[in-house]
């Protein structure tokens, strides 16, 4: 269903199906062994389209629970303080990004890593 | 950095992107415009060289990072997080005219020099378009060719499952219907509609039936029913008191599990609610009060204020029993919706007379409670006073600030901020000294709940006459209040003159945030004697107020609330409070 197996699949419609490819080049050797790395969850969760699916869904956890307000107002807070025109992205994000890891809520936390846990369980090789 | 045009604020350009425009013309981005990818599930927009492109940090490969930005004049990809590293920083300063960069993620246009957002008309129109476009995609036939945009990694039947569907208002299905047939009562009941008139009472009045001295519990309830942030959780079905007693009943394995009290303020909040205006009869809560609050199960008069507090400890106890929240920080009010609502942070200051060293504590309350008569400087000493006595009239008027003759809520809130010196017989250990010294100690707000409850102490006990006592002093109480003068900031500010100092992280978060006025919604009466006494509730909403004497609830004029005896004033954060037009319950 993912854009990628459907490019394999086009192109060797009429054979058998090609060994897996090897694994990417690592510099960690240990990086090959059982458990994958955050690079290659990554990159299958953004392949697969399931990353995009579940920023979605982090998004609608989010906002239903009022984190997306409350960093609102942090931001907002923030800027009253020093100034519309004195305050840039990279101030907003140094200041948010601390208190707004802390305040993400156990459950959506669970939620996620339950579906991430999922997806990677339905896609082991 | 910013001007105005016809209302609407343009941002100017910064230096940079200034000096990439004048290098690459006035449409520097339009070879971007070919890499703007929609995604399906959101329609967001994401910049790409190729559809299935990953995005990857050119310095350090990493994919994973939360900011990833493209160089718009080499196109290399570079991650950013100015904290640890960031390797679009490094190439903006590496190559000059490299400074544009646009976030690959969120196709907004960055000047890696400057570390902020810049803009650039044609680019975001071009985005905004390409978004609309993908939005209709399914509903045109004829696509768009004026626009490229491709849309990254999604089929046909991803975009059906996300078209948008038409507006229809809601009509019920037949099980609704049946539903609906059988419990509920029309709101706007097109028969009684003529009826409607001034006397017509707001939502939520219901007389409560006294069933053997219970007025302490219904005057409360009252109050409670009409708080607005406890009104709107339990009307908001925030606690379900079918899902919790399935909860209850899976954990405890018994049909017949306690209830618990946020369960029975659900059903009260539904049976009040409801539309029916014929007395309730709270047997159920009483009930389960007892269960809770063992010790006072009685048919015996108790107190209101006393109730209250164990109200609120019973609602407390059983959610954070459910949800298992042991680490919020006292006074956050996370725990559970009674301190979410009522719970503030009271601030303690006590300083020895002796070095000066001051020492600050912070406790969570619930309430307030206020003292009527001023202070005479020993907890023993001061019950003789009677409130007629010309004496203590005297002694009242020799103290600064202080109203002659009439007792005013706000007097109290001074009294009770003001700082008091301890008695020699109370001296307490100071820390820099290492001995007891007499000591000056000074009370404030340090965060205001919600809803502020004041408990006026009329009911004295004293152990050592073996009496009690009730003060039935007049205490003037006012509509609207400001609570601005006894927080924390205000006092340490009047008692270290006009000087830049140091607040705690926090503090200026608490009362920047947060209004500081309040608006008066029930008053708590109590008439009669200590020993055969009776509450009666007043409360305010669609600024009318009404008399809740148990079971009858009548329409009154607000200067017999002003005249009553104030027991329990409960003040909500004027945000919070809303002014409804009279004519509530008509269409």
């Amino acid at each position: 269903m993912s854009h990628s197996h459907e490019l394999v699949i086009k192109s060797s419609m009429s054979r058998p199906p090609p060994p897996p490819p090897p694994p990417p080049p690592t510099t960690n050797k240990d990086q090959q062994r059982q458990n994958p790395s955050l690079q290659e969850i990554n990159i299958k969760l953004i392949q697969s389209g399931e990353k995009e699916r579940l920023k979605e869904l982090l998004r609608e956890r989010l906002l239903e629970c009022g984190w997306i307000d409350e960093m609102k107002a942090l931001c907002r807070a923030f800027t009253r303080k020093k100034g519309r025109n004195n305050v840039t992205v990279d101030d907003l994000v140094h200041v948010i990004s601390p208190k707004g890891r802390a305040s993400i809520p156990d459950s959506v936390k669970a939620e996620l890593l339950q579906r991430i846990r999922a997806f990677l369980a339905s896609t082991a090789d | 950095m910013s001007s105005k045009i016809n209302g609407h604020v343009s941002p100017q350009p910064c230096p940079h992107l200034l000096v990439f425009r004048s290098r690459n013309g006035p449409k520097p981005f339009r070879a971007l415009k070919d890499c703007i990818r929609v995604k399906p599930p959101g329609g967001r927009a994401a910049i790409r060289r190729e559809p299935t492109e990953v995005a990857r940090c050119g310095t350090c490969e990493e994919s994973s990072r939360s900011r990833l930005y493209a160089c718009v004049a080499c196109a290399a990809v570079f991650c950013h997080a100015p904290l640890l590293h960031s390797h679009a920083s490094d190439h903006s300063l590496s190559i000059p005219g490299h400074e544009i960069a646009v976030d690959v993620d969120r196709a907004e246009l960055f000047c890696c020099a400057c570390g902020d957002q810049v803009y650039d008309r044609d680019f975001d129109a071009a985005v905004v378009l390409a978004q609309t476009v993908n939005a209709t995609a399914t509903t045109s036939t004829s696509g768009s060719t004026a626009m490229q945009c491709s849309v990254a990694g999604s089929q046909p039947e991803n975009l059906r499952k996300r078209r948008r569907v038409d507006y229809r208002p809601w009509e019920p299905d037949s099980g609704e219907h049946i539903s609906r047939g059988n419990q509920s009562i029309p709101l706007l009941d097109a028969a009684n509609a003529s009826l409607v008139s001034s006397t017509q009472q707001p939502w939520g009045l219901r007389g409560l039936n006294n069933l053997g001295n219970t007025c302490f519990m219904n005057s409360i309830l009252q109050a409670l029913l009409h708080t607005p942030p406890l009104r709107n959780y339990f009307l908001g079905d925030r606690h379900n008191r079918y899902y919790c007693q399935q909860k209850n009943g899976a954990i405890n394995g018994t049909k017949n599990s306690r209830l618990c009290l946020a369960c029975d303020m659900d059903a009260l909040f539904s049976a009040v609610f409801s539309g029916d205006r014929t007395p309730y009869s709270p047997a159920k809560f009483l009930y389960s009060w007892w269960q809770h609050a063992a010790n006072l199960a009685s048919y015996e008069q108790q107190d209101a204020h006393e109730f209250f507090i164990s109200m609120l400890e019973g609602i407390h106890e059983k959610v954070e029993k459910d949800k298992r929240k042991s680490q919020s920080p006292a006074g956050s009010g996370d725990c559970c919706i009674a301190h979410r609502v009522f719970s503030g942070i009271l601030r303690s200051d006590v300083m020895c007379m002796v070095c000066g060293f001051t020492s600050t504590t912070y406790d969570p309350c619930v309430d307030i409670s206020l003292d009527l008569e001023p202070n005479q400087g020993g907890s023993g000493k001061s019950s003789s006073a009677k409130s007629l006595n010309s004496f203590n009239v005297e002694a009242d008027c020799m103290r600064p600030n202080q109203n002659c003759g009439i007792s005013t809520l706000k007097g109290c809130l001074e009294r009770f901020t003001r700082a008091e010196k301890l008695g020699s017989d109370q001296k307490l250990f100071c820390q820099k000294c290492q001995v007891r010294q007499e000591s000056l100690k000074q009370m404030s707000i340090r965060k205001l709940p919600l809803v502020s409850c004041f408990h006026v102490k009329r009911f004295e006990h004293s152990s050592i006459r073996k009496m009690s006592r009730k003060v039935d002093r007049y205490l003037q109480f006012p509509f609207s209040l400001d609570m601005a003068p006894y927080l924390s900031s205000s006092i340490l500010r009047s008692r270290f003159g006009n000087r830049i100092f140091p607040f705690d992280g926090d503090e200026q978060d608490a009362s920047n945030d947060l209004s500081t006025e309040f608006e008066l919604f029930a008053v708590v009466t109590h008439s009669g004697r200590l020993d055969a006494g009776h509450y009666v509730t007043y409360l305010r909403l669609s600024n009318q107020w009404y008399k809740c004497d148990d079971a009858w609830i009548t329409q009154v004029n607000e200067s017999i609330v002003r005249a009553a005896q104030g027991y329990m004033m409960f003040y909500v954060q004027k945000v919070l409070y809303y002014k409804e037009s009279e004519n509530q319950g008509t269409s």
